[in-house]
C-alpha cells in the first residue's frame, strides 16, 4: 500500500514537468521541476545557497538558545509556585496571543543591532510555549516522587537536576518542537521585511525582481530546513528520551 | 491581586518613561498610549483598519476549515488517502507558509487573493494534521461497540466517529486561527497596505511611537479576545471533556 506514497509525489512532478514543458503551465509562473533543480544545484555550487542558509540555522540556533532557559526557569517558576502563575499568567495571556512578528518595532527600539532584533523577534513565541509546557510538566509530576525526593534530601540544585529537569524534559521538548515551528515562521517573516541574508531575504528579493527559478529554489530550501528541524529534534528527542512518547496531548 | 504583575510593570514604564529614563520618543508612557489609542478609535481609522484584517482572517479561516477537516477525516478513515496525501504532509506541514506569499504573488497578482490564501494555508495543513490525529487516536473499542449495536456507514460516522473526533477538530480550529491570524499579520506586515500589520509597520517606519503601540496593544485585545471566546466555546461544546490544554 506504501507504494502510493511514493508514487504521489513522483506522479505530481512529472506531471508539472509535462505541463510546463508543453506550456500547459505558464512555465514563467510554474517553471519545470528539472529547471528549479538545477537553479538549486547552481546556487549551491556557487556558494549562496549555504550561505544564506547557514545565516537563518544559525538565527534558528540562537532564538533556540535564548528562549530556552530563561522559559524553564519560568516554566519551572510557575510550576511550582502558585503565586508566581497566577501573577504571571495575565502577562502571558495578552502577550502571547500577539503575532510575534509586530514585535520586531519594539524589539529594534531595544537593541542597536538589527541582527539582534531579529533574533529575539524569533524566540518570543518560543519562549511562551517553551514556558507554558514546562509549567504544565512540574504540575503532572508525581507528588511521591517529589516527596520521596525531598525525604533523601535532594534540594536546589540536585533536586532541579535528578528530579524536576528529567520529570518534565518531555514537556520542555514538546515546547521546543512547537516553538521551533513558530520561530521559523517569525524569522522568515522578519528576514522578508528588514534582512539582506537569510533564506527569507533570498526568497522575497528574488521574487521581487522576478527571478522566479531561483525563489522556487530558495522555496524549496526552506521546505527542506523545516523537514529537516522537524527530523532533527525527533531524532534528539529519541536520544535523550527513550522512555516516552511525544507528549502531543498537553499541546492541544 | 493576580494583576499585579502587569499593573507594576506599567506603573514602572510609565514612570520610566515619564522620567526619560526609557527614552519616551521610543517608549511612550502607557497612559499616552492609551490616550492615543482612545483618539484613534474614536476617529474611526483604526476600526477601519481592524475590520480589513478581521475580514482576511474570517475569509482564510473558512478558506482552511471547509476542505481541511473532511481532508484530515478522509486520511484517517481510508488508508490509501492517507499515503497519497501524507507526503506532501510530510513536506508542506513544517514549512513556515508565509515562505509560500512570494509564489501567491506571482501566481495570483498582489492583492487581496494572495494575502487570503497564504492565511488559508497556514490554518489547513494544522487543521488536518490535528483532525487525522483525532481520528488515529479514537480508542478502537468506541468504534467496535458502534458496530456491534448497528451502526454502519453515515450512523457510524455520525454517532460514534464524528463525537470522538470532535475535540481534536475543534483543537486544529483553534489552533489553525492562530496560524492564520499569525500569517495574516504577517503578511500585511511584510507587504500589504492595509490592515492592523500594515498599520504598526507604517507608524514603525514615520516613528510615531505612541500610534504604533495603540495599534499594538489593539492586537492584543484581539488576541486574548480569540483565545479567550474559543476556549470558552470548546469548553461549552465539549461539556463532556475535561479540560483540553493551556493553550
Amino acid at each position: 500500500m506504501s507504494w502510493i506514497a511514493v508514487a504521489s509525489p513522483l506522479l505530481l512532478l512529472v506531471g508539472w514537468e509535462i505541463a510546463s514543458a508543453t506550456g500547459l503551465l505558464r512555465a514563467v509562473f510554474f517553471p519545470r521541476p528539472t529547471t528549479v533543480a538545477e537553479h538549486f544545484l547552481r546556487l549551491v555550487v556557487d556558494g549562496s545557497l549555504p550561505h544564506h542558509g547557514g545565516v537563518t540555522v544559525m538565527r534558528v540556533a540562537w532564538t533556540v538558545l535564548l528562549a530556552t532557559p530563561p522559559a524553564v526557569a519560568v516554566g519551572l517558576a510557575m510550576g511550582i509556585s502558585r503565586r508566581t502563575r497566577e501573577g504571571l499568567d495575565p502577562l502571558f495571556a495578552v502577550i502571547y496571543p500577539i503575532p510575534s512578528v509586530l514585535f520586531l518595532p519594539l524589539i529594534s527600539f531595544l537593541l542597536r543591532s538589527a541582527e539582534a532584533a531579529l533574533v529575539v523577534t524569533g524566540a518570543i513565541t518560543p519562549f511562551f510555549l517553551v514556558a507554558y509546557t514546562t509549567m504544565t510538566g512540574v504540575q503532572q509530576l508525581d507528588r511521591t516522587v517529589l516527596e520521596a525526593a525531598t525525604h533523601y534530601g535532594a534540594r536546589g540544585w540536585r533536586l532541579f537536576l535528578k528530579v524536576l529537569l528529567p520529570g518534565t524534559l518531555p514537556f520542555i521538548f514538546t515546547g521546543l518542537r512547537l516553538g521551533l515551528g513558530y520561530a521559523l515562521i517569525v524569522l522568515i517573516a522578519v528576514e522578508m521585511v528588514s534582512a539582506r541574508d537569510g533564506l527569507g531575504a533570498l526568497l522575497w528579493l528574488s521574487w521581487g525582481i522576478l527571478k522566479v527559478e531561483e525563489m522556487y529554489a530558495a522555496l524549496v530550501a526552506i521546505a527542506l530546513l523545516g523537514a529537516f528541524l522537524t527530523w532533527g529534534l525527533g531524532l534528539l528527542r529519541a536520544r535523550l528520551l527513550p522512555w516516552v512518547e511525544d507528549v502531543a496531548g498537553t499541546a492541544r | 491581586m493576580a494583576l499585579s504583575i502587569p499593573l507594576s510593570l506599567l506603573v514602572l514604564w510609565e514612570v520610566f518613561s515619564q522620567t526619560s529614563i526609557l527614552s519616551p520618543r521610543y517608549f511612550p508612557p502607557p497612559t499616552l498610549v492609551a490616550a492615543t489609542l482612545t483618539r484613534l478609535l474614536a476617529g474611526g481609522d483604526l476600526w477601519g483598519e481592524t475590520l480589513v484584517t478581521l475580514n482576511r482572517l474570517a475569509i482564510a479561516f473558512v478558506l482552511a476549515a471547509a476542505p481541511g477537516v473532511p481532508a484530515g477525516l478522509a486520511m484517517g478513515l481510508f488508508r490509501p488517502v492517507r499515503y497519497a496525501i501524507e507526503p506532501y504532509l510530510a513536506l508542506l506541514y513544517p514549512l513556515p507558509k508565509i515562505a509560500l506569499l512570494p509564489l501567491l504573488l506571482i501566481v495570483l497578482g498582489v492583492g487581496e487573493k494572495a494575502f487570503i490564501l497564504t492565511g488559508a494555508i497556514s490554518a489547513f495543513f494544522q487543521i488536518v494534521i490535528s483532525t487525522l490525529g483525532g481520528v488515529q487516536t479514537m480508542d478502537p473499542r468506541l468504534l467496535e461497540v458502534g458496530r456491534n449495536y448497528g451502526a454502519r456507514g453515515i450512523a457510524l460516522f455520525r454517532k460514534v466517529i464524528l463525537p470522538a473526533t470532535l475535540p481534536a477538530i475543534l483543537t486544529g480550529l483553534r489552533l489553525g486561527l492562530g496560524l492564520a491570524l499569525i500569517a495574516v499579520i504577517a503578511v500585511e506586515f511584510v507587504t500589504a497596505k492595509s490592515g492592523l500589520g500594515h498599520l504598526v509597520f507604517r507608524y514603525w517606519q514615520m516613528l510615531l511611537t505612541a500610534e504604533m503601540f495603540a495599534a499594538f496593544v489593539l492586537v492584543g485585545l484581539i488576541g486574548l479576545a480569540f483565545t479567550r471566546g474559543l476556549r470558552a466555546l470548546q469548553r461549552r461544546t465539549l461539556a463532556w471533556k475535561e479540560e483540553i490544554g493551556w493553550q
